[in-house]
C-alpha cells in the first residue's frame, strides 16, 4: 500500500527527475518503512521540481528550445485573446465614465501588448534569421516553409479578412457568425504561425547565442503579455460589474472562461520563460 | 524536521565522513545531528546538490546509489561551517553577557 502511494507521489514529478531518482526514493521508502508522512513529503517536493528543475537532468540547449516553443505558443494564444478583447471592448469605444479603472486598464493593456509584440519580434528575429540562413544553406525546404509561416499566414489572414469585408456589405446583418468565423480563423492563423517555427526548431535544433537571446527576451515577452492579460482581465471584470446597460458584458460564464484561459496561458508562459532563463544563466556560468 | 535545520548542510556534513546512499544519510543525520530528514526533503536536497556539483553519484548497488562529496562540496561545507562557527561563538559570548543567563 505504502509502495503504491509512493509510486503515485513520484508520478507527480517531472519524467527526467523520476527516471533518475525514482528507484532510489522507493528503496528509501522500503528501507525506512515510511508511512503517510514520508509519502506526503515526496508529494510536497514535486511542484518545486517542475518550477525549478535541477539543471543537470536536462540537455540545456534542448530545454531552452522547449522553453522558447512553449512561450511562443502561450504568447500567440494570449495575443489572440488580447485581440478578441480589443474587438469586444475598445473597438466598441466603451468605458464606464464613473469607473476610470476600466479606462486605465485599456491604457496599460495597449502599452504592455505593444511592448510584448516589440520584445518578441526583436528577441526572436536573430534566431529566426539564423535558422532561415541555415535552412537555405542546407536546402531544407520543409523547414524553410515552416519558418516563413509567421510572415505569410498573418498577412494572408488580414488580406482574406479585408477582401471578405469589401465583398460582404453589412456583415453584422447576418448575426454573430462572421465575427465568430473571423475569431476562430484568427486563432487558427496564430496557431499555424507559432507552430511553423516550433516545428522547424524541433527538427533543426539550433543552439548558441541566438537561442540564449531568444530565451532571455522570452521572459520579458511573457511578463509584458501577462501584464496585458491582467489589465484586460481587470477591464473585462469592470465592464461586467459596472455596465448593466450593456447585457453583452454581463455574461458571467463567458467572463469566467476568459479569465481562466488568461490565467492558464499566462502561468504557462511565465513558468516556461523562467525555466528557460534558468538554463540560459546556468549555461553562461558553466562556460 | 527541525525548522532551524539546513538540510543541504546536514547532507554535506554526513557525506564528509564517507560515501552513503539515501537511507544511510538520513539515518546518520538522525543519529549524529538529531534531525529527521524525510524522503521528499532528502531527495530534493540530493538532486539540488548534485546539480550544483557539490556531491556526485557512485555506482549503484541494487537500487541504492551512494553519493560522495566533491572537492567543491567540501570547500562549500568548510565555508559554511566557518560561518556557523562565527555565529555560534558570537551568540555564546553575547548570551553570557545577558543578566540571568545560566545556559551552557
Amino acid at each position: 500500500m505504502t509502495r503504491a502511494l509512493a509510486r503515485a507521489a513520484l508520478a507527480l514529478y517531472p519524467p527526467a527527475w523520476r527516471a533518475r531518482y525514482g528507484d532510489e526514493v522507493l528503496a528509501f521508502v522500503d528501507d525506512s518503512g515510511g508511512g503517510l508522512g514520508a509519502i506526503a513529503s515526496i508529494a510536497l517536493q514535486a511542484p518545486p521540481m517542475w518550477i525549478c528543475p535541477p539543471v543537470h537532468l536536462h540537455d540545456a540547449d534542448a530545454r531552452m528550445r522547449a522553453s522558447i516553443s512553449t512561450v511562443l505558443a502561450a504568447w500567440s494564444f494570449l495575443t489572440g485573446l488580447a485581440l478578441s478583447f480589443v474587438m469586444f471592448t475598445q473597438q466598441q469605444g466603451f468605458a464606464p465614465p464613473d469607473h476610470p479603472v476600466v479606462g486605465w486598464s485599456y491604457v496599460v493593456f495597449d502599452v504592455t501588448l505593444a511592448a510584448s509584440v516589440l520584445v518578441t519580434l526583436t528577441g526572436s528575429l536573430p534566431l529566426w534569421l539564423t535558422m532561415l540562413r541555415q535552412a537555405g544553406r542546407e536546402r531544407r525546404r520543409r523547414d524553410l516553409a515552416c519558418l516563413l509561416l509567421p510572415a505569410v499566414v498573418p498577412a494572408a489572414y488580414l488580406g482574406a479578412g479585408l477582401a471578405t469585408l469589401s465583398l460582404v456589405h453589412h456583415p453584422e446583418a447576418s448575426g454573430p457568425w462572421w465575427f465568430i468565423g473571423f475569431t476562430i480563423a484568427g486563432f487558427a492563423a496564430a496557431a499555424v504561425s507559432a507552430g511553423g517555427p516550433i516545428l522547424a526548431m524541433i527538427r533543426m535544433r539550433p543552439h548558441g547565442r541566438a537561442v540564449r537571446l531568444a530565451v532571455r527576451t522570452s521572459g520579458a515577452a511573457a511578463a509584458s503579455i501577462t501584464a496585458a492579460a491582467l489589465a484586460s482581465g481587470i477591464a473585462a471584470t469592470g465592464l461586467c460589474l459596472w455596465s448593466p446597460g450593456f447585457p453583452a458584458y454581463g455574461d458571467g460564464p463567458a467572463l469566467g472562461g476568459y479569465l481562466l484561459a488568461l490565467i492558464a496561458a499566462a502561468a504557462v508562459a511565465s513558468v516556461s520563460a523562467a525555466r528557460g532563463r534558468l538554463y540560459a544563466s546556468r549555461r553562461r556560468s558553466s562556460r | 524536521m527541525d525548522r532551524w535545520a539546513d538540510p543541504p548542510l546536514l547532507v554535506l556534513a554526513s557525506l564528509a565522513g564517507e560515501p552513503k546512499h539515501g537511507y544511510a544519510i538520513a539515518r546518520d543525520v538522525a543519529e549524529t545531528m538529531g534531525v529527521k530528514l524525510s524522503a521528499g526533503t532528502l531527495y530534493a536536497v540530493i538532486s539540488r546538490l548534485e546539480a550544483r556539483g557539490l556531491i556526485e553519484p557512485l555506482e549503484a548497488a541494487d537500487r541504492r546509489r551512494p553519493y560522495r562529496i566533491t572537492s567543491a562540496g567540501a570547500a562549500e561545507l568548510d565555508r559554511q561551517a566557518a560561518r556557523m562557527s562565527v555565529v555560534a561563538s558570537l551568540a555564546r559570548s553575547r548570551l553570557r553577557g545577558q543578566p540571568g543567563w545560566s545556559g551552557a
